[in-house]
């Protein structure tokens, strides 16, 4: 007997009784939707929290955290910028260190004819363009050429273009900060992600900013490695040249991308394993389901198998009836479960702005697991289906 | 074509031993349309199971063919009741949920026929009983009669050298019998060795050899000069 006579022949028995078959589902169906589900939104979670913290690969952040004391001589200690040019030119000297990206900002009046829009602006680097990359929408970037000249030009950000010039074009327009002229080159893309709310933001080259405002100094420090494996020792050596420079204990000190992201990723290992622990438990009792409904159904069918005997069906033949049928009452389970799953992370993740993922490989686990499920707790119904005795079974009422 | 020699049946109930049969020679030629007749707890219905490879003798020697079915396991006896038996019971033994036509399949299904001739085959055989019209009523939808006659096609639909009627018209009226008993006559006319069992006369009346079964024994074997 072909295999496709006996699937076809187990959804037709499936279909005569469809409420039953779908009660005994549920347990299959739940298990493998919760599995779907969890899996899609933890990895999609997971993908997109790295991605945005993580940012560039191998960086990180040297920041100031002053101490109780110094907080206490120096109220104002918060609006100064952290590092000065000498902190650069130490930290210039750690071998790993490839780039150095640095950002001054400053919040400040922006005026474009008589429109005025408070705004934070940024005098960046080179190095800040190369790492994150500002991506530009309308007109052009920041060049070398912007950077070494101090040229007067800017980019803004969306929010920044709409809210000072009222959906014009800022492209070539010229705005004052404070007095000061700066044409506007580019705008940037919108941003994509849930962290950024788009902020009203102004980038001009970090020699323009140094002309603008008066001050060397410098607010924010991102250092690019040159190895993954060399990001502890070298943010070691900074904070060290950093503290000892400044006279300070631990107030210099580095924040680890890295670190964060091993974290989140064993917080969602976490909630993966114990959500998974109650797929697991749905699913082992579903498949409990699934013997007790395929022992009935045994009992109930005696007589078919009685028949089937008569006319030729072997032992073998009726074991393997039995156990397709159950394969397909967990297989049809887990089809339904994946559906069900991939509705639901596909509802949570457009209402929570969340990214669901889901691989194929997830989906063809869930597929497996329903069969071997199937297959597990088949196995004793049919086991008995084929025990039975021709003659006896012929006469069962 | 069958020969049983010395076929003993016996069951174990408790510590006692119940000789159900007792050493049953027999012989069918091909062709025979022969009646088991014998009152209830004779040993005919076991003779006819074990006839049917439906249960194995405990001692004895069964030849079907001239092949001693009696040392076949339980793999090679489902292939010869697919193949060389087809059963017709009293209870009709169809399955509900097929139509009657998937039912009539069902022999040639585990015979691994293909689906195409397995359809011509089994609208063949449903009219050779006369029920071209009913093919896809499902039993509940059919007389008891016909479901009879479904019964039958799916006897012989895969062209066995004997079929094996136990109480055929045990559930029908004289008049269904009657029209039943004429197509295993037709059947057997055009060469198909019938068994049948029945406490009947009448009915018994339509087959060429009575054999008279009683306490596990052979009693009588009569033979008629025709049939009917």
């Amino acid at each position: 007997m072909s295999f496709m006579e006996n699937i076809k022949m187990a959804l037709s028995s499936l279909m005569a009784h469809k409420m039953r078959s779908i009660l005994t589902m549920l347990g299959i169906i739940i298990g493998v939707a919760a599995v779907i589900i969890v899996v899609a939104i933890g990895q999609g979670g997971e993908a997109m929290l790295k991605s945005q913290i993580a940012g560039p690969g191998n960086t990180v952040e040297v920041f100031y955290q002053p101490s109780e004391e110094e907080m206490q001589s120096n109220p104002n200690i918060w609006n100064e910028a952290a590092f000065n040019q000498e902190d650069l030119r130490l930290l210039e000297t750690i071998p790993e260190v490839s780039n150095i990206v640095t950002s001054s900002s400053q919040s400040s009046t922006v005026r474009y004819r008589d429109q005025t829009l408070d705004t934070s602006v940024s005098g960046i680097n080179q190095a800040y363009v190369d790492v994150n990359g500002l991506h530009v929408q309308d007109g052009r970037g920041l060049s070398s050429a912007d950077f070494i000249g101090g040229r007067r030009v800017a980019i803004v950000s969306q929010s920044m273009e709409e809210e000072l010039l009222d959906g014009e074009s800022a492209l070539g327009k010229i705005v004052r900060i404070g007095a000061q002229p700066v044409e506007i080159i580019g705008v940037l893309e919108p941003p994509s992600s849930m962290f950024d709310f788009g902020a009203v933001q102004m980038f001009i080259p970090f020699n323009t900013w140094k002309t603008i405002y008066g001050s060397n100094d410098i607010t924010q420090i991102t250092l690019q490695i040159d190895d993954t494996e060399n990001i502890e020792s070298a943010g070691e050596q900074a904070t060290t040249l950093l503290n000892n420079a400044h006279n300070t204990e631990e107030s210099y000190q580095v924040f680890n991308i890295e670190e964060m992201a091993e974290g989140i990723g064993k917080v969602t290992q976490i909630m993966t394993l114990i959500i998974g622990s109650v797929a697991g438990i749905s699913l082992f009792v579903g498949g409990i389901g699934v013997m007790n409904i395929m022992l009935v159904s045994v009992t109930e069918r005696t007589r078919e198998i009685g028949i089937r005997m008569a006319l030729g069906a072997t032992r073998h033949q009726v074991l393997i009836q039995f156990l397709i049928e159950s394969i397909t009452l967990t297989l049809v389970g887990g089809i339904l479960g994946i559906l069900i799953g991939w509705g639901i992370a596909s509802i949570v993740s457009a209402i929570a702005g969340w990214p669901s993922l889901i691989s194929w490989q997830v989906v063809v686990g869930g597929l497996l697991f329903s069969m071997v499920i199937g297959i597990i707790f088949g196995l004793l119904p049919a086991n008995k289906a084929s025990k039975l005795d021709p003659i006896e079974s012929l006469r069962y009422e | 074509m069958i020969r049983l020699e010395q076929i003993k049946k016996s069951y174990m109930t408790g510590s006692e031993q119940l000789d159900v049969l007792k050493g049953i020679d027999l012989t069918i030629h091909k062709g025979d349309f022969s009646a088991i007749m014998g009152p209830s707890g004779s040993g005919k219905s076991t003779l006819m199971n074990i006839i049917g490879c439906l249960d194995k003798p405990t001692s004895g020697a069964y030849y079907l063919e001239n092949q001693d079915i009696a040392q076949y396991k339980e793999m090679d006896l489902a292939k010869v009741r697919n193949e060389s038996i087809g059963f017709v019971f009293q209870q009709f033994q169809l399955l509900p949920r097929l139509t009657a036509k998937k039912n009539v399949e069902l022999p040639m299904i585990y015979a691994g026929v293909k689906k195409k001739e397995r359809e011509e085959r089994a609208f063949e055989a449903l009219r050779k009983v006369e029920l071209e019209d009913r093919v896809d009523h499902l039993p509940s939808e059919l007389s008891g009669g016909q479901k009879q006659r479904v019964a039958i096609a799916r006897s012989l639909v895969n062209q066995p050298q004997l079929i094996l009627a136990d109480e055929p018209t045990g559930a029908l009226d004289t008049k269904t019998s009657d029209a039943i008993m004429d197509i295993f006559s037709m059947l057997n006319q055009e060469g198909t060795t019938i068994i049948l069992v029945t406490h009947e006369p009448e009915i018994a009346a339509y087959a060429s050899k009575t054999i008279l079964v009683r306490d596990g024994l052979i009693v009588d074997e009569e033979v008629r000069g025709a049939v009917r």
